[in-house]
């Protein structure tokens, strides 16, 4: 579905991917873990044309996507989000679900009604919530919010940058749940990045180490759990 | 007692000029996040082919229409040629730190200015000209008695309720106005979120450039136009806009009477020289009690 071949990302001198393949499997989980600056989140953010790789390719559904803007791509179904709870605290709960279906407003007027619809049963606490300012959530809501945003636009590959950022354990096992949950009930595929391997590993069906911008391993997900020496060289523990 | 009524009529009608001037300044910076300082001359030049126009006899409303047209398609034209290009350059240079991302547009527009100043006074041989008004300029007669105002204040007045009106639904009631604060605020979740924001930014230099010619027109009769007639307007019309809350659009609508008050007051109790002594009292009062402005959305804070 998704394939990565050979893709390079420089900030600078400083090569942040060197020289990466990988694929995600449609309707799968799969995980990216790996130490910070490891270039998990390069990874993500160059899929969604955040950052223009210098060389290597990348293949969406066997056409390649490498050179189109970011605003294009969540067109093609690929929905970004990226890491920190990206939402706009300025704009209400509300708006920051619309905004991530303005695209589709005009041409599936009623879908975009049920999308939305939709993210509100699939996260309660957002529709109480949904007159006032994303500013003034808690940080699991506004990752609720952030996977909203990205849902409404009814990606079939959703790209997750640490949602367990900052959050507290049963908050993330929760966001975690909901995402496995849509991922078997839909056929939704996600690339996970994760530093929390654990939790990560704990729901993904294929893994990915990385190291320093390469591919250290590329396991199934469980043998990769189970892998005591990977882990203690790579994780440390 | 006559005097206080005229001075709040004038106060009211010049203050509704600095409102328009307001609203430009705060659509640009809500929608493309740039504080425009050629705002006014771009308004200075779409008045002086509103005005070159009524020279060679067509009616005030063909020039007022070309003129709010022109207004808008000078604010296409400096997005395209100069703040987009600005944009594209940055990621690759010294220019990609947050401090010079907002630095360099405001400066690009200081220079902006300058040339169609400079551009105004070449072309128009920077030669003062009379504006008409598209009604009586002469103080109204209501039951024989002469009112304090006239009914171009009146228009002028309607014409910036309508402004304020429009643009506020726009910006809150459709998704084109979503599209646009969401661009301003945080660009890249919102192309993340599929919104082509090059295209929103452009748009929202035109609306600016329209609301402001719109400005232009209006205080123009009162001043007589030349290349640097509309300074004025920009400092107050900043000032005003920087009151009531950069980002808040009835806000800058709100300080732009309080300061065409404060002027018309100024003006008729005290000496005109006291005009900017006045407005920087009332700019440095405000910024050290309520940073934020009259109106303006405080920075939320996480619980």
């Amino acid at each position: 579905m998704l394939e990565i071949k050979d893709l390079v990302t420089e900030y600078g001198s400083v090569k942040a991917l060197n020289g990466i393949s990988l694929s995600a499997h449609e309707g799968k989980i799969t995980t990216v873990i790996g130490a910070n600056g490891a270039g998990k989140s390069t990874l993500l953010r160059t899929i969604s044309a955040l950052e223009h790789p210098r060389s290597g390719t990348i293949t969406w559904k066997n056409h390649s996507i490498v050179g189109l803007s970011p605003e294009k791509i969540v067109r093609l179904g690929i929905a970004h989000v990226p890491e920190g709870h990206a939402v706009i605290s300025q704009l209400s709960v509300e708006e920051n679900i619309q905004m991530g279906a303005l695209f589709r407003m005009r041409s599936n007027k009623a879908d975009v009604r049920l999308a939305i619809s939709e993210m509100y049963t699939l996260f309660p606490r957002l529709e109480e919530r949904k007159k006032q300012l994303a500013g003034s959530l808690s940080g699991g809501e506004r990752q609720m919010l952030a996977i909203s945003r990205a849902l409404v636009s009814r990606p079939s590959l959703l790209l997750l940058d640490e949602p367990s950022l900052g959050l507290a354990p049963l908050v993330v096992e929760q966001i975690i749940q909901t995402v496995n949950d849509l991922c078997r009930n839909t056929g939704l595929t996600v690339l996970l990045v994760e530093q929390n391997a654990n939790t990560a590993l704990g729901v993904a069906d294929h893994g990915i180490l990385l190291s320093l911008g390469t591919v250290a391993a590329d396991l199934p997900a469980a043998q990769m759990k189970a892998d005591v020496a990977l882990r203690a060289a790579y994780l440390g523990y | 007692m006559d005097i206080f009524l005229s001075a709040i009529f004038a106060g009211t009608s010049r203050g509704a000029i600095y409102a328009l001037a307001a609203l430009g300044l705060v659509l640009v910076w809500r929608g493309a996040g740039v504080v425009n300082f050629a705002q006014m001359g771009q308004a200075m030049f779409s008045t002086y082919i509103a005005s070159t126009l009524i020279a060679q006899n067509y009616s005030y409303w063909i020039a007022f229409v070309v003129a709010l047209i022109s207004g808008g398609a000078l604010g296409a034209i400096v997005d395209l040629l100069v703040m987009r290009p600005l944009s594209r350059k940055r990621s690759s240079s010294v220019l990609d730190s947050p401090a010079m991302r907002s630095t360099v547009p405001v400066i690009a527009s200081l220079g902006i200015l300058g040339v169609l100043q400079a551009g105004a006074g070449i072309i128009w041989a920077a030669e003062e000209r009379g504006f008409p008004t598209p009604v009586n300029s002469l103080g109204l007669v209501i039951n024989g008695k002469t009112m304090p105002f006239t009914a171009f204040d009146l228009f002028v007045m309607g014409t910036v309720f309508i402004t304020l009106i429009a643009t506020t639904y726009f910006f809150k009631g459709t998704g084109m106005g979503l599209a646009m604060r969401a661009s301003a605020l945080n660009p890249e979740v919102a192309r993340l979120s599929g919104i082509r924001i090059g295209l929103v930014r452009t748009l929202s230099w035109v609306i600016s450039g329209v609301a402001s010619s719109l400005a232009g027109l209006l205080v123009t009769p009162s001043a007589n136009l030349s290349p640097n007639t509309l300074d004025l307007i920009l400092i107050i019309g900043f000032t005003a806009a920087v009151v009531g809350g950069l980002d808040s659009l009835l806000g800058s609508v709100v300080g732009g009477f309080a300061l065409g008050l404060l002027v018309s007051f100024v003006n008729v109790y005290d000496a005109p020289e006291d005009i900017f002594l006045a407005i920087l009292i009332v700019l440095l009062t405000v910024l050290i009690i309520r940073p934020q402005g009259i109106l303006g959305s405080k920075e939320v804070r996480r619980v």
